[in-house]
């Protein structure tokens, strides 16, 4: 009866399956065929207009193509604290008296760099009172500071989910407004972008403090995720977490963000993707006479080092008062390579939902885990990681899961994948290729993130193509390829041995 | 020695950027830009769902013709919260079984074949009061997408061995709710606070024994909860009434009317008496949540807008309230820092806030919330704070429509829960009409930042066991029940 059934329903899948294919090859998807309006200003800066009916709402993401992969050992965080920063408001927004304030950031400045001394000399006593003399100086300075002005100027105009992300190699800046308030998106952004103040800045910091308290060293994941990429990558900053290590930031200087800011946010290295219901030939008006009088800025120094070949497995261990959790991770080309389709297919054939191999033989078969999850990064510019997270079920530890981890990985690289696995993932691509539309504020995310990797925003949509494309002899030579003992990082939690 | 050149290296810096900024500055200042912007009246029509009725059954329907999607909306009202203590891991579970648990005519690997076969998304949920459910699929595979999802709500297999991974499952969360210091931290706060009621309830072993989790006992709670006097139906999407109306009437046919009312929804007896509580645990980072029960519940009336707004003002903001500008941008103390204010429509709720931060600073940091709680007590906030609330809401409106999903499930929510239909109009129009001094006056009588329960996860020695001891008497909480 169930058989019965069963067949029915994938026969007649089959059948739309081979149409809907047949549709996709001969034209465009639907993503490709979007109206979007390209426009680059002299300046080098790019926006991405698209003009779409619904509520009269729009979205705005502007992607500057810095992160994590932008800094060293000893600066690192920098480009997150940076972004921070940039809500602090300009030398008009989010002050009483920039003069003024200007003033006061030289003398806290100058303390801080005998702080610095101080705590290389291990003179605590010292470094606190000098903290307490920068804390001072910073609350008088309050008496200029319009706090948090610009979030309260999108506030009031209704907007929604003004915020930001910093990544390992690029930084985002978003929020929506009502579709008649547009204009107050370009006076407010071209404002940041010519004029920042990097005001509160001492504070701030250690708000990111906090933020990496919360993030990395009060959390058993966070904690195995930054010792995973530390042990991955010993020379590409890819392995550098990108909320920055705390001892560097608390030695980061406002002269080090405005050093930074100068390098990395000239209009050339940003893209600009608008997304809603409103007259494109406005938005382009605005957007030449707001940021066209912007300078064009320096030309962002590259990221040349190169990760070494991998000789030999590497493992980190974390002793943590938390249950266990395995991370397991192997160097495999950037997003950009031939091989990227094949991999995301890997990842989808290894635990892509309920019927993926790993998820049956661990969640459901073996019942040693409750939870495993296949993925490319921590970026997709440069070459990366393939990793696998897993959540052992109590009494299995992470030795079990990966043993089986393993055994499945050897079968796929033997054997490759069946047709009907293949199948299962094109499927879901085709209906992907729909859904990714549904948002303004998605739809803005794809089209910067897309323009800013591949220079291109419709190249993002072409991914479907791609992955359609791949045959279970790639995946099969992808897993035997790359998933090698020699080349793969392991990192376990396990609960901290009584002492 | 090396100081010299990196005080002059930075003050270059420094003056660099800022004379970088004067070059500029003779452009109109940002501020005088803004206020010469003249923004257009905002047309719009805000779409409204057709409403249709089938054997007693309410049916929302929003045409969207802009994409080859349709998504289709299940409510049941009824949930854990409604059961007593020995039903609540079956009722917690249901969504979920339905989901897995296979149905009379498939087995559970074949439901999730056609599932991923087809592309149709899922989501199978509870809050306590009500089971929810939604599928979404491309329009041509609406027929047999409807077919299925009918199946797996009213047909349920509730297979055993799924519902033993299931069980398997919540023990292994139940032991990893220990090791995050947030979500121990909302727990426990939540029994302190609400006992043995549904809201201070969190998963045990004793709740996940095999006994308690037969086929028999889901079928029993299905039964209680999925029948036609507790369903409201909604659709969105590339579909018209004359297309899903026989979809519908095959669904509702499947669900048989209820053979016994809900019970009510049990009374809470919450914590009154204020306290101050530590979990000790060895952490970076101390989380604090603090409350205490309010007598205000959502209602069209004026202490309830000027709550909303209030709440808005002291730590409901974001950046624009108190906490957040006082706790972050000008102590540094935290990364978020909120209040919360529920307002349930009956029984009492909660007022108070939370955040997180290193544990030198906790005490400062509880101090601080209190005494910016006790500010909006004695006075009244300033015109242009109660504006910002306002003005977000009001400007805002738009963002209520954007897409159908959400004006759907709006509405579903406000059937369920016997609000007025045009609840959100009655909300924008309650809240313009708020004046300082009546946000004074409600939380003057409903915030008392002296009858605070106040829990803290962290290491009391870093934290300063005095400090601490200025709060009230400190009572240590063992949160290290025996891992199952």
């Amino acid at each position: 009866m169930t058989r019965g059934r069963l067949l029915l329903l994938v026969a007649l899948a089959l059948a739309v399956t081979a149409a809907a294919v047949g549709r996709a090859a001969a034209q465009e998807t639907l993503g490709e065929r979007l109206p979007v309006r390209e426009l680059t200003l002299d300046n080098g800066m790019r926006f991405l207009i698209l003009e779409r009916a619904g509520a009269p709402t729009v979205s705005f993401v502007v992607e500057v193509a810095v992160g994590g992969v932008h800094e060293r050992l000893g600066t690192t965080g920098i480009a997150h604290l940076l972004e921070h920063l940039l809500f602090k408001g300009t030398t008009s927004i989010g002050t009483r008296d920039a003069e003024r304030e200007r003033a006061l950031f030289a003398r806290m400045d100058a303390v801080h760099d005998t702080v610095l001394h101080a705590r290389a000399s291990g003179d605590t006593a010292e470094v606190r009172q000098l903290l307490g003399r920068i804390d001072e100086l910073e609350d008088s300075a309050r008496v200029y500071v319009e706090p948090n002005e610009l979030d309260r100027i999108f506030t009031e105009a209704g907007a929604r989910g003004l915020n930001a992300t910093t990544s390992s190699e690029s930084t985002n800046y978003f929020v929506e407004l009502p579709a008649n308030r547009a204009e107050l998106w370009f006076v407010l952004e071209s404002d940041r972008m010519r004029d920042p103040v990097f005001r509160e800045f001492y504070a701030e910091r250690r708000v990111v403090l906090e933020e990496r308290r919360m993030r990395v060293e009060t959390s058993p994941a966070g904690l195995l995720y930054e010792a995973h990429l530390a042990a991955a990558f010993t020379v590409h900053p890819y392995g550098v977490p990108v909320v920055g290590y705390g001892s560097d930031l608390e030695t980061l200087t406002r002269a080090d963000v405005a050093s930074y800011y100068r390098r990395y946010y000239g209009p050339n290295n940003a893209v600009v993707a608008v997304v809603g219901n409103v007259d494109a030939d406005r938005i382009e008006a605005w957007a030449r006479r707001y940021f066209g009088r912007l300078p064009r800025g320096e030309e962002p120094p590259p990221v040349l080092a190169r990760e070494p070949r991998q000789i030999g497995e590497r493992r980190v261990a974390i002793e943590w008062d938390a249950e266990p959790r395995l991370r397991i991770g192997w160097h495999v080309p950037s997003s950009l390579h031939p091989d990227a389709p094949a991999l995301a297919i890997l990842a989808s054939v290894l635990t892509g939902g309920r019927n993926s191999r790993l998820h049956r033989r661990l969640v459901t078969d073996d019942r040693t885990a409750t939870g495993v999850f296949a993925s490319t990064g921590p970026g997709n510019r440069y070459p990366q990681l393939f990793q696998i997270d897993a959540v052992p079920r109590s009494p299995h530890g992470p030795a079990e899961v990966e043993e089986a981890i393993y055994e499945e990985i050897r079968r796929l690289a033997a054997e490759g994948p069946t047709a009907q696995e293949l199948e299962r993932v094109r499927n879901q691509v085709l209906a992907g290729n729909v859904r990714r539309l549904g948002s303004n504020l998605g739809l803005a995310f794809q089209l910067a993130a897309s323009e800013t990797l591949e220079g291109d925003w419709r190249a993002t949509f072409r991914v479907g193509e791609q992955l359609q494309a791949v045959t279970p002899e790639e995946v099969r030579r992808v897993a035997a390829e790359y998933l090698t003992r020699s080349n793969r990082t392991v990192a376990t939690l396990e609960r901290r041995a009584a002492p | 020695m090396i100081a010299r050149p990196w005080v002059l290296l930075g003050s270059a810096i420094v003056a660099g950027t800022l004379l970088a900024g004067d070059a500029v500055a003779q452009t109109p200042a940002t501020r005088d830009a803004i206020s010469s912007l003249r923004f257009d009246a905002i047309e719009f029509e805000p779409p409204t769902p057709d409403r249709y009725e089938l054997e007693g059954v309410q049916i929302l329907l929003l045409e969207d013709r802009s994409l080859p999607l349709v998504s289709m909306y299940a409510r049941f009202n009824g949930g854990y919260g409604l059961f007593d203590r020995s039903w609540y891991a079956v009722a917690f579970g249901l969504p979920t079984l339905l989901r897995y648990g296979g149905t009379e005519s498939m087995t559970p690997d074949s439901v999730d074949a056609a599932l991923d076969y087809w592309a149709i998304q899922t989501s199978f949920g509870t809050g306590g009061g009500s089971i929810s459910s939604t599928v979404n699929t491309l329009t041509e595979h609406l027929g047999t997408t409807m077919e299925l999802w009918t199946d797996l709500l009213t047909r349920p297999r509730f297979d055993t061995a799924q519902i033993e991974l299931w069980r398997l499952r919540e023990l292994e969360g139940a032991r990893r709710r220990l090791d995050d210091p947030g979500s121990l931290a909302f727990a426990e706060f939540n029994r302190l606070m609400y006992g043995d009621h549904p809201v201070g309830w969190e998963m045990e072993p004793a709740d996940l024994t095999p006994e308690r989790l037969t086929a028999e006992r889901f079928r029993e709670a299905h039964r209680r909860v999925l029948c036609r006097e507790n369903l409201i139906l909604g659709v969105t999407g590339d579909v018209s009434w004359a297309e899903s109306r026989p979809l519908f009437e095959r669904f509702i046919a499947s669900v048989p009317p209820c053979a016994e009312p809900l019970p009510e929804d049990p009374e809470p007896d919450i914590r009154r008496e204020p306290g101050v509580f530590v979990i000790e645990r060895d952490l970076e980072q101390t989380v604090i949540v603090m409350a205490h029960p309010t007598s205000l519940n959502l209602a069209d009336d004026p202490s309830y807008f000027a709550a909303t707004i209030g709440n808005s003002i002291l730590g409901g903001g974001g950046f624009s309230s108190r906490l957040l500008a006082r706790v972050r941008t000008e102590e540094g103390f935290a990364y978020s820092a909120s209040s919360l204010w529920t307002t349930p429509r009956r029984h009492d709720g909660l007022v108070g806030a939370l955040t997180s931060t290193s544990p030198e600073n906790a005490v400062p940091a509880v101090q601080l919330i209190l005494t910016t709680m006790e500010e909006l007590r004695d006075t009244a906030p300033s015109r242009a704070e109660l504006r910002t609330a306002v003005d977000r809401v009001v400007n805002g409106f738009v963002f209520n429509f954007q897409t159908p999903g959400q004006i759907v499930s709006r509405l579903m929510l406000y059937l369920a829960e016997e609000m007025p239909e045009d609840w959100l109009e009655r909300y924008v129009a309650g809240i313009q009409r708020v004046e300082p001094e009546h946000v004074r006056r409600v939380f003057a009588e409903h915030l008392r930042p002296g009858a605070m329960t106040i829990l803290l996860v962290g290491d009391p020695a870093r934290m300063g066991r005095s400090a601490l001891e200025s709060l009230g008497p400190v009572s240590v909480l063992d949160a290290d029940r025996p891992r199952p």
